[in-house]
Parts: C-alpha cells; structure tokens; sequence
C-alpha cells in the first residue's frame, strides 16, 4: 500500500517535472502540462497494473495543496482591482453574460446530442478556473475528473481559436478581448490575453476570478436540472 | 534559507483561509465551495488593507505557477472514464467548441457594446 503510494507520487511529480521541460523546450498543445504528464501517469498506471483505487491516496497527499493555492488566486485579482473599478459595468455585464451562454449552449448542445447526465453535469461549469471547477463539479452531480478534463480542454479550445474568432466578429476593443478569454478560458485564456498587452492580461485575471464567482452562486440553482 | 522559510509561512496562511472558509461553508450550509470562500475571505483582508499583499505573495504566486501540478493527480482520475470518452468523443469535442465559441462571442460583444455606449455618453 506504502509503496503503491510512494511510486504514484514520484510517477506524477516525475511526469510533471518533465513536462514542464518539454513543454519549454517544445512548445506544443501536447506538451502542456496536464496533457502531457496524465498521458504518462495512465500509461505508466496501466503497464504497472496499479489501480485507480490503489492511485487514491496519493491523489489526496498530491491535491491537499490546492486549496491554498486557489484562495491565493485573490492576489491576482487584488492587483487588478483599478482595471476592474474603472470598467466595472462593461466587465462585470460581459463576464456574466458570456459565463451564462457558454454553460447553457453547453448543456442545450450535451442534451441535444443525448450525451450521459455525468458528462452533461461535469461540462456545464467547464468554464469556471480549474481548481474551483473541481469543487463546484460534484455540487451539480458532475465527476470531479470529467470536470477537470472539460475546463482543461476548453482553457486550450479558447486559447488557440479565442484571438481569431474576436478579430473575425469584430471584438477588437482591449478590454472586451481580455474579458471574454479570462471568462471563457480561465488560466489558459488568461496567459493568452497577457500575451496580447497589459489591459486585455489585467481583464483577463479579473474575468478569469469573477467568472468563478458567479458561476458558484448560480451552479446550485442549476443542480436540479443537471442531475 | 530565508526565504524559503517565509514562502512556508505564508503557505500556512493560505491553508489557514482556506480551513476558514470550508469552516465557514460547512457552519451555514453555503452551496457554495468553501475555496472560492476563503479566496474571497482574503480578497477581503487585503482590500481593507488588514493584510499588505507581502505578506502573503511571493507564497500566491508559487502556488499559482504550479497549479497545473494539482489538476494532474485529478485527470489521472479519467482513466476510469475510458468507456465513456469512446462512445461519446465526437460530440463531446462538438460542444465543447461551439460552447467555447458562443461564449467568447457574447462576453466580447456585449462587453463592447457597453464599453463604446459608456464612451459616447462621456463625450
């Protein structure tokens, strides 16, 4: 039991470690992080003949750091505090508006297609930063994995269309630009609109922490639905 | 050595705000997750100005730089949904697209839409 524990958590600090190498050396969606290094762990789990079971408490030890960090997310937020006290309206109306229409095509589309109760749950707040996502997922019925996976994807599916789609609807105003990658893409939105200049970042961070917030305080009203 | 230490330190805090706010849902049976409570708790310290931002950043933005770390252990967690994925790949990557999409469109649209109305009104 130690040992299984032992090699699941050098297996993953490993894979990551690694990833973090490849993913400067090569940059690529394959070689980002989770990507990457949850391809290698499942391989290396599976060859191992190690359980998902037995991988458990290693998953708790690895993960006991992750509120800690998602509460020091406020940072961020805090030093972007002017961009959002001088665009308060167009901000919080665009943040709040986009977080509503992405999980409600998402779970028109999910019920459309007639895809399981699980996934359809675990989509709907895909939208919403990784580690607040996961909490949210089993408030909604979803699977804390699925969840993580869908918010991950979409972080890269926003990342990579998100800057073309806007210059091809015509969002070209900074401010919209950064709000609509940090709501839609969290983190991965985020490190692209810091890439674009300073006001589109600042929004971006801010979207990216107030999306999540809203999101949490209209998930449970959706709950029943999902379920 | 130093600063290793006071990373440390201010680790513990953010574990202190996040113990606080999981306490805080679990009191008044809050629907909501108890991190997204202590990162608010701490929103709050810092804007009143309890808590100056050193003393809890050069912690933060550790934590921040490896976040991907903690998601890792949690995708792993998909291997259990191997089925799942198979039969419903297409229409999965579908929505999660065109939801992607129509988020994009209507946070960037009507954040312009209002930026430029606010604008005008100013002039």
């Amino acid at each position: 039991m130690m040992t299984v524990t032992l090699f699941s958590i050098g297996l993953t600090v490993g894979a990551y470690a690694l990833s973090r190498v490849l993913a400067r050396r090569f940059p690529s969606p394959l070689t980002t992080p989770v990507f990457f290094s949850t391809t290698v762990i499942i391989l290396a789990l599976v060859t191992s003949g190690v359980q998902l079971a037995e991988y458990e408490p290693a998953k708790r030890i690895m993960v006991s750091l992750l509120g800690p960090a998602t509460v020091g997310l406020a940072v961020p937020l805090y030093k972007n505090r002017l961009t959002l006290l001088r665009h308060t309206a167009p901000a919080v109306l665009g943040l709040a508006v986009g977080s509503l229409a992405t999980l409600g095509a998402a779970v028109l589309l999910a019920t459309v297609f007639g895809l399981p109760d699980i996934i359809r749950a675990s989509m709907s707040v895909k939208s919403v930063t990784a580690p607040i996502a996961i909490e949210l997922a089993p408030i909604v019925h979803g699977s804390p994995a699925l969840t993580a996976a869908f918010v991950i994807a979409t972080g890269m599916i926003g990342a990579m269309l998100g800057p073309w789609l806007m210059t091809r609807t015509g969002i070209h105003d900074p401010l919209s630009r950064g709000l609509a990658l940090g709501t839609i893409s969290h983190g991965q939105g985020t490190a692209q609109a810091v890439a674009e200049g300073e006001l589109q970042g600042a929004a971006a961070g801010i979207a990216m922490g107030l999306a999540a917030v809203f999101t949490s305080f209209v998930a449970p009203f959706l709950a029943p639905f999902l379920g | 050595m130093k600063t290793a230490l006071l990373i440390v330190a201010q680790i513990a805090m953010l574990l202190l705000l996040n113990q606080a706010g999981y306490a805080v849902v679990t009191a008044l049976h809050l629907p909501v997750p108890g991190n997204l409570l202590g990162m608010l708790l701490l929103l709050a310290l810092l804007a009143s100005g309890l808590l100056p931002l050193r003393s809890v950043e050069a912690g933060a933005s550790l934590l921040i730089r490896h976040l991907a770390f903690f998601f890792v252990p949690i995708t792993v967690g998909l291997m259990g949904f191997a089925d799942l994925f198979l039969a419903n790949g297409l229409a999965i990557l579908f929505t999660l697209v065109v939801s992607a999409v129509v988020g994009i469109c209507v946070a960037g649209l009507s954040a312009q839409r209002l930026a430029a109305r606010k604008e005008g009104g100013a002039r």
